[in-house]
């Protein structure tokens, strides 16, 4: 068979389309030699990630652009199962001999694990699928000019700074992954989605007092393109956030105690995604992150047993949600979208863990839930979150009704410092505004907040939901897990929410 | 993927040779890196990743663009330089345009060694072997990684400057948990040469630490008396470290700003017990030859005898501010003393010794209020002796009290870093009294 050296397309920074860039017919070739040097080499499964990614990063501060780059990188990864071990290898080139290479140094390292698989890794067998799938985008963020984004990171650090901020950092960041899976049981899958990060933080400073405050930006990171940036309202925002920087410096300090907590979905994501998201992968319940990410306060035993929370309390799990972060037509195991669609707590009951390939029968279960994600082409797929989001109140509920009744509140906007331990019960997250809320009325912004709590006692605590008009959906680039860390993108929607008797903490230095 | 400073060198030239800019640099770094995990006794994961990336970065009447690939041909580099020529042409004018460097002078760090580089992963088994051999001969579940790490990162100029440094890795961290799943310890250690990674005795710390049935202690929150080992005296330090920003102290936005305007360089913050510095020449720890930006590190105290003495700064920073540009420091070595922590525990009528922390945030940058929750190896001392396994608990602490409050300090050891970033901090057990835990876990 003869083939191109490299894939036939020039590097992916002079392009600016959102279809797809590899060549179909060399990646397909580049499967059947990789897959068919597996089997011959012994291999009872194989599978293959070819792929491109695509990145932009702008930084400005002040009154200056520092950084503008532009990255494009290839590579392969080849898993193989022989004798009941993983073996592994990645690297860049995409060539044949490259990938001969790679599945010999996969096989080489399955056979160097063998001393130590004491329990054979055991697969099901997923349904084989050949089909492509692209994200649906207006706009593609490569395709804007780099003038165009330095331009509005400069407006949005002239707005902030022009309503009270002395400082002002902002930066975009931009992505495009495009992935094709093959593997021995005859799937070939072709797919490529793009996600953007808008971000600022303005910082009003009190010289005299040597005090400092900072506003972040609220906007989230979406799977969308240059359209949604523009859209955001970025400038407009940094304006608040000026203002709101500098009157944090004025703002009455937090009295810790105990309060009525009403969360903002630009808060509330986090939250879900470190109590919720984490304590239900099955890889840390069953210890394969116990010596890093942690385990898990959830038992297989607890599967439908446990009452995580209240009776309002729905949190489904999804790869579909329009600009969600995790959104794709197939995860890393090659499983597709729709196996990603579970609860996994039902009016408070907790009902699925989230499980990779090889996980489900150490359980009892027959499927894994495609739940897998590798952050590269050339590193190991893992178990990884898909979106997963809080559902909204099905009966009608305004943030008015929702704060009707509380008497001694607060209300949390933006995510702040967090930190939760390695079961995801204690955590403690900070937040960019604090308001009173008194008598069922939003009152005075409130300075140096943090919550602290237990996972199932505070969702059990949740008393309230607005209804699906106020679901906002929110996220991050850069979920960190295993060893080496991956990094991975993931959205969590909910509705602002309110929890019953929450402690809050002043961090202030003069509380 | 791996590249001698040879294939570095031409590559950077041809790079070089394509630019049509005022001036150009090239940055490119890369290797191989292997790590294999375990859980329960037995494998779970592994991989070996071979990466490279090279970044142009076009210099155009004081605009600069970068484009990064991953991709070394003819082709792919030319493509590449014409892109970030072509986003320069874009950009506006940077005020602070600071133009590629020059030659540089480096002192070297040895952090080589040809056999940690050329190893396989049926090494990093047999690491992984000895931590589940103790494991099952103590009757202890195991889990951990080991990893190997092969790496360079060179810097070219068209003002002349070329740096190449290469590195050699390795790493293997362990937790054990008792059977019951109810208390759990870790050690972990990470070397540039890997016949100084002493396995046997990670399994041995690691196992040891979790193999206690008694059911762990509650403690109230509260102002205790803390014995912190290397590791985690490591993580607290490494904060500090990162908050050593010049540009943030002379804008008052940091603990290290004046009141009123300026840095506090200069002050005494600290204990005198304190000391910390950067040398890639420290035995121990060395630090990296060529840091970031290219600018040479050199050996220097961060804090001396508890007296700020340095903060890093960026070169646009230090040319705005007329000041010398000192790059970030991933490593660094915390001064020691000569007390073990068995005599610190002698000393303790009622405190902690904490093993590690985990995820430790700065709540508020200003006080340097840092959040975290102790892991793997909590144990409670009373009346000068150990005492029971306790269970973990959450901090919040004023890191400036915390470091002006040390009352011991251990000899300096290497503490763990994944392999694959280059730390190689070390660091001393510290005794430190008023260590604020604020709240219970029930993480195991």
């Amino acid at each position: 068979m003869a083939l191109a050296a490299t894939p036939s397309t020039t590097e992916a920074s002079c392009r600016g389309r959102s279809a797809f860039a590899l060549d179909r017919a060399l990646l397909y070739d580049l499967a059947d030699v990789a897959l068919t040097a597996a089997r011959q080499g012994g291999a009872s499964y194989a599978d293959l990630r070819i792929g491109e990614t695509r990145r932009q990063y702008a930084f400005a501060k002040d009154d200056r652009l520092e950084n503008f780059d532009e990255r494009a990188s290839q590579g392969f990864g080849v898993r193989v199962l022989l004798d009941g071990c993983w073996g592994f290898y990645g690297a860049r080139r995409l060539d044949v001999h490259s990938l001969r290479d790679g599945v010999e140094r996969a096989l080489e390292n399955a056979r160097a694990v063998r001393p130590i698989q004491f329990q054979p890794i055991e697969l099901e067998r997923l349904p084989a699928h050949e089909t492509e799938w692209i994200m649906p985008m207006v706009v593609d963020p490569f395709d804007a000019p780099a003038g165009e984004k330095a331009d509005l990171l400069l407006s949005i650090i002239a707005s902030a700074r022009d309503h009270g901020a002395d400082f002002c950092s902002a930066s975009l960041s931009a992505a495009c992954e495009e992935r094709f899976f093959a593997n021995s049981l005859g799937s070939r899958i072709h797919q490529t989605r793009t996600r953007v990060a808008p971000s600022f933080q303005a910082t009003a400073v009190d010289r005299a007092s040597g005090r400092f405050a900072t506003r972040d930006c609220l906007a989230p990171a979406r799977g969308a393109g240059w359209d949604y940036v523009l859209g955001a309202g970025l400038v407009e925002e940094a304006a608040r956030a000026g203002e709101e920087a500098r009157a944090k410096l004025d703002a009455k300090p937090v009295t810790q105690g105990d309060y009525d907590v009403v969360i903002d979905p630009t808060n509330l994501w986090l939250t879900i995604h470190e109590t919720v998201g984490h304590s239900t992968e099955l890889d840390r319940v069953l210890g394969w992150e116990a010596n890093f990410a942690g385990t898990s306060f959830v038992k297989p035993n607890m599967l439908n047993e446990l009452r995580f929370g209240s009776e309002l309390m729905t949190i489904v799990a999804d790869r579909a949600q329009p600009g969600a972060l995790a959104t794709i037509g197939f995860d890393d195991d090659g499983a597709p979208a729709e196996a990603a669609e579970f609860a996994i707590v039902e009016k408070g009951m907790f009902k699925n863990f989230q499980m990779a390939l090889g996980q489900a029968h150490l359980i009892g279960l027959s499927h894994s839930n495609g739940c897998a994600y590798a952050d590269s082409p050339t590193t190991f797929p893992i178990q990884r979150m898909p979106n997963i989001s809080l559902k909204p109140n099905p009966q009608k509920c305004s943030f008015d009704d929702l704060i009707s009744d509380v008497e001694n509140g607060i209300y949390v906007i933006g995510a702040g410092s967090w930190s939760i331990d390695q079961q995801r019960d204690n955590f403690q997250f900070g937040g960019q505004l604090f308001y009173e809320v008194k008598n069922g009325k939003l009152g005075d912004l409130l300075r140096d907040g943090a919550y602290q709590g237990r996972t199932t006692q505070f969702w059990n605590s949740l008393a309230g939901l607005c209804d699906a008009s106020a679901y906002h959906l929110d996220g991050t680039f850069t979920c960190g897990k295993a060893e080496p860390v991956q990094l991975a993108p993931v959205s969590h929607g909910s509705p602002p929410a309110l929890f019953r008797n929450v402690r809050v903490l002043n961090t202030s230095d003069d509380a | 993927m791996f590249l001698s400073s040879d294939d570095v060198k031409a590559i950077a030239d041809q790079v070089l040779a394509h630019s049509r800019a005022d001036a150009c640099a090239v940055h490119i770094h890369g290797g191989l890196d292997q790590s294999l995990r375990f859980a329960r006794g037995g494998a779970t994961t592994n991989l070996a990743s071979a990466e490279a990336i090279l970044r142009v970065s076009s210099h155009i009447c004081g605009r600069i663009g970068s484009c990064s690939i991953s991709r070394f041909d003819g082709e792919a580099l030319a493509a590449a330089v014409v892109r970030s020529e072509e986003i320069a042409r874009m950009l506006p004018v940077d005020p602070d345009y600071v133009a590629p460097l020059g030659p540089q002078n480096y002192g070297f760090s040895n952090r080589y060694d040809e056999a940690t580089a050329n190893l396989r992963l049926d090494a990093l088994a047999n690491a992984a072997a000895r931590v589940i051999e103790e494991g099952a001969r103590i009757g202890v579940d195991t889990f951990g990684c080991a990893t190997t790490a092969r790496r360079f990162n060179a810097f070219a100029t068209s003002a002349g400057l070329f740096a190449y440094e290469r590195r050699s890795e390795i790493d293997l961290s362990a937790t054990a948990r008792n059977r019951a799943d109810s208390w759990s310890g870790w050690a972990g250690a990470h070397q540039f040469f890997a016949d100084r990674l002493d396995a046997e005795r990670i399994a041995r710390v690691a196992c040891a630490k979790g193999a206690h049935d008694a059911t762990p202690v509650d403690l109230e929150p509260g102002a205790y008396t803390v014995v912190l080992e290397p590791d985690a005296a490591t993580e607290l330090t490494f904060w500090l470290i990162r908050a050593m920003e010049a540009r943030a102290a002379d804008e008052g936005r940091s603990f290290f700003a004046r009141p009123g305007g300026g840095a506090l360089i200069g002050e005494k913050l600290f204990d005198e017990k304190l000391t910390i510095r950067v040398d890639p020449a420290d035995p121990l720890a060395p630090e990296a030859a060529v840091g970031f930006e290219g600018l040479p590190q050199r050996a220097r105290a961060f804090v001396e005898n508890g007296v700020v003495t340095t903060l890093y700064r960026s070169r646009a920073w230090a040319q705005r501010t007329g000041s010398e540009a000192i790059p970030f420091a991933r490593n660094f070595v915390m001064s020691g003393g000569d007390v073990s922590i068995d005599d610190m525990v002698r000393s303790v009528r009622r405190g902690v010794l904490v093993t590690r922390f985990w995820y430790t945030n700065v709540v508020e940058p200003k006080s340097l209020l840092l959040t975290g929750l102790t892991r793997d190896g909590n144990f409670l001392i009373e009346n000068g002796r150990i005492v029971a396994p306790m269970r973990n608990m959450r901090f919040n602490q004023r890191l400036g009290d915390l470091f002006s409050n040390i009352k011991a300090l251990g000899p300096t050891r290497r503490t763990w870093r994944a392999a694959g970033d280059g730390g190689a901090p070390a660091a001393p057990a510290m005794l430190v009294e008023g260590f604020n835990f604020s709240s219970k876990s029930s993480g195991i």
